[in-house]
């Protein structure tokens, strides 16, 4: 077995070492930090430890170093930047101890050091990266709260010219004697204009709750549900007259809800529908009651919703695979999940070769 | 008022007719008061705190903007001083919180009627006239790098103690927590402490002040001391033996000396 050699060892460590007086100044070090430093071991005993810190590295001696040792005895990892006999910096890892009497006095203290340039290169890497991701993250925050803002005046400033563009299109088909091209092209009006009003409101609804309003009920079990749905059918009916609507409703019992969001839902549904079933197999809206809950679903036949899309469906801003025909903002589904949440209640979807059928299900009565 | 002594982790002991207000400084926690505030306990009423971003105050409570100035570390003080009904108080305040303590006595005139300053300095860059020891080129690398050195900081901030063999009285009061800075605050701490410029603030202090200089302490040299001591009116002066720049850790017995001569 070879034998240590202990004065050889130290000198010729692989990492550096150098005690300390009690007041900071140099006492012994060995041949490698001497090397990496640049300058003899004789020249520099009896120098303060500041020769031979960086500013930055004399501040973390004087107020962290120092004290921790004083209180801990020991100190380990703390990052310094030594100073070499050229002036260039030479980063590295210090573990410090102090050496005492018997008594607790302070003797020595004696630091070992480690150079850590790819180390310290490598942590100021992360620490950019960090600091860009988060000022990356800060400004998308801001940006997204600006879009927010706008699709939230945007929504509000529609409303009024939508408001007297309906209001207009119900005075002409009442009061005016048209021709019967001109009752057509009312009656398409009114069909777009109810398509728009739609969008519009989806918007607002969707800004509102982005920007932490949420959906506000206005829950009334006085109002019938029935004739709210029939007249939700027969607006889509207008926007989509060759497409066939059935309705199936059995509403025996008050529904403690806000009938309005309740048409709003039972509207993006069939619209829904409408866009993507199948031309030929007709549309079925149907309402009941079962065991304490209402249940209103919306079915339609054609392609299958593929299982990838599933998880996304209820998603903002989802759209799927659409023709290109087909514009929408894919909010549609969002908002008929935030109006069932809003009534504690739920949507579920299930879909095949056969049939496509959403079913919203809530409580009738606010408990 | 008790969420103030919560936020700044304020710890009273000690019993007497006076109470003295121990302020630590950059680079720690109230912890490196222990050794001499200990001292004190057996006749006046001792107070030890953190201030927000160090030890074991509340981190949440800090502010950018408020902190961005020595006037929001003061109002921190005056706040602590209200909650304990101080009138008359001692404040020590070692390094920055010399400073520090003197705007609080400044702001609340009657809470502190004496102030004992350890390693003072009222600025800390050089300028026309005035020698601070520090050039803004040094401030700046001094900055960087504390922000180079968070990940390192942060592991000598919450080591893990074991036992010291030599010292095992030691080993009750250590904790992962010992001298713990929240790397991010620090370095902010550290920007408002050696960008600050209180010299002119020096002679409106009424209270009064003793100055504890250190022989050698780069960060508050010998003249800066003598600067203090010259322009706060009726100021005492004592040049310790003692080395380095937390001569309350280095010379605890010289420094307790001291305050009790002068208290």
């Amino acid at each position: 077995m070879p034998v240590e050699d202990l004065a050889d060892l130290y000198e010729n460590a692989p990492c550096g070492y150098i005690s300390l007086s009690p007041g900071g100044r140099i006492v012994k070090l060995n041949r490698r930090l001497a090397d990496w430093l640049g300058w003899d071991a004789e020249d520099i005993v009896g120098k303060p430890i500041h020769d031979i810190l960086s500013f930055g590295g004399r501040i973390a001696f004087e107020t962290h170093l120092a004290p921790l040792l004083r209180m801990q005895g020991l100190v380990n990892e703390l990052a310094l930047d030594l100073l070499q006999s050229d002036g260039l910096k030479l980063p590295v890892i210090a573990n410090a101890a102090e050496k005492r009497d018997s008594e607790g006095r302070h003797l020595l203290t004696r630091i070992t050091l480690f150079k850590a340039v790819d180390r310290r290169s490598y942590e100021r890497g992360l620490i950019d990266a960090r600091d860009r991701a988060q000022a990356a993250i800060e400004a998308e925050h801001e940006t997204s709260m600006l879009r927010e803002q706008f699709i939230a005046v945007l929504g509000h400033d529609l409303r009024n010219p939508l408001a007297a563009l309906a209001a207009g299109v119900r005075m002409l088909s009442k009061r005016e004697q048209l021709s019967e091209r001109g009752q057509l092209v009312i009656k398409e009006m009114g069909a777009s204009i109810t398509r728009a009003t739609a969008l519009v409101t989806n918007l607002l609804d969707l800004a509102r709750g982005r920007l932490g309003g949420g959906l506000a009920l206005k829950r009334d079990s006085s109002q019938p549900l029935a004739p709210v749905l029939e007249q939700v059918v027969s607006e889509m009916r207008a926007i989509a007259p060759d497409r066939q609507i059935v309705t199936d409703l059995a509403i025996a019992e008050p529904v403690d809800c806000d009938p309005g969001r309740i048409a709003q839902l039972a509207s993006n549904l069939v619209a829904n529908a409408l866009t993507h079933g199948a031309p030929g197999i007709p549309v079925e809206v149907e309402a009941r009651i079962a065991e304490g809950d209402f249940l209103l679903t919306v079915s339609n036949g054609g392609v299958p919703i593929p299982p990838e899309a599933r998880a996304q469906l209820f998603q903002p801003f989802f759209r799927g695979d659409m023709r290109p025909s087909q514009q929408g903002l894919g909010l549609g589904l969002f908002i008929v999940s935030e109006i069932a949440k809003a009534h504690r209640g739920t949507i579920d979807v299930t879909s095949d070769e056969e049939l496509t059928r959403f079913t919203f299900t809530m409580p009738l009565r606010d408990s | 008022m008790s969420s103030v002594l919560v936020r700044n982790h304020v710890q009273v002991t000690g019993n007497g007719d006076r109470t003295m207000v121990f302020s630590h400084g950059f680079g720690c926690d109230q912890s490196m008061w222990h050794d001499v505030a200990r001292q004190f306990e057996s006749d006046f009423r001792v107070v030890l705190f953190d201030h927000v971003g160090a030890g074991r105050s509340d981190l949440a409570a800090y502010d950018r903007g408020k902190y961005s100035t020595l006037d929001g570390y003061a109002a921190d003080i005056v706040e602590i001083g209200h909650a304990l009904d101080l009138q008359n108080a001692i404040f020590v305040g070692h390094s920055v919180s010399a400073m520090i303590g003197a705007l609080a006595s400044i702001a609340a005139p009657g809470m502190f009627s004496d102030l004992v300053m350890v390693g003072p300095s009222p600025r800390y860059i050089d300028d026309e006239g005035y020698t601070g020891g520090f050039s803004r080129p040094q401030v700046e690398e001094l900055l960087d790098f504390l922000a180079e050195n968070h990940l390192g900081w942060s592991a000598a901030m919450a080591p893990a103690i074991m036992g010291n063999p030599d010292n095992p009285e030691l080993g009750a009061r250590l904790t992962n927590s010992f001298c713990a800075t929240d790397p991010a605050i620090a370095r902010e701490f550290a920007r408002t402490t050696f960008l600050s410029d209180n010299r002119d603030d020096l002679s409106r202090i009424a209270a009064r002040t003793l100055v504890l200089q250190c022989r050698e302490d780069i960060i508050a040299p010998p003249t800066v001391g003598e600067y203090v001591h010259a322009h706060i009116p009726g100021s005492q002066f004592m040049l310790l033996d003692a080395t380095g720049h937390c001569p309350n850790l280095s010379a605890p017995a010289e420094v307790t000396a001291a305050i009790r001569a002068f208290v």
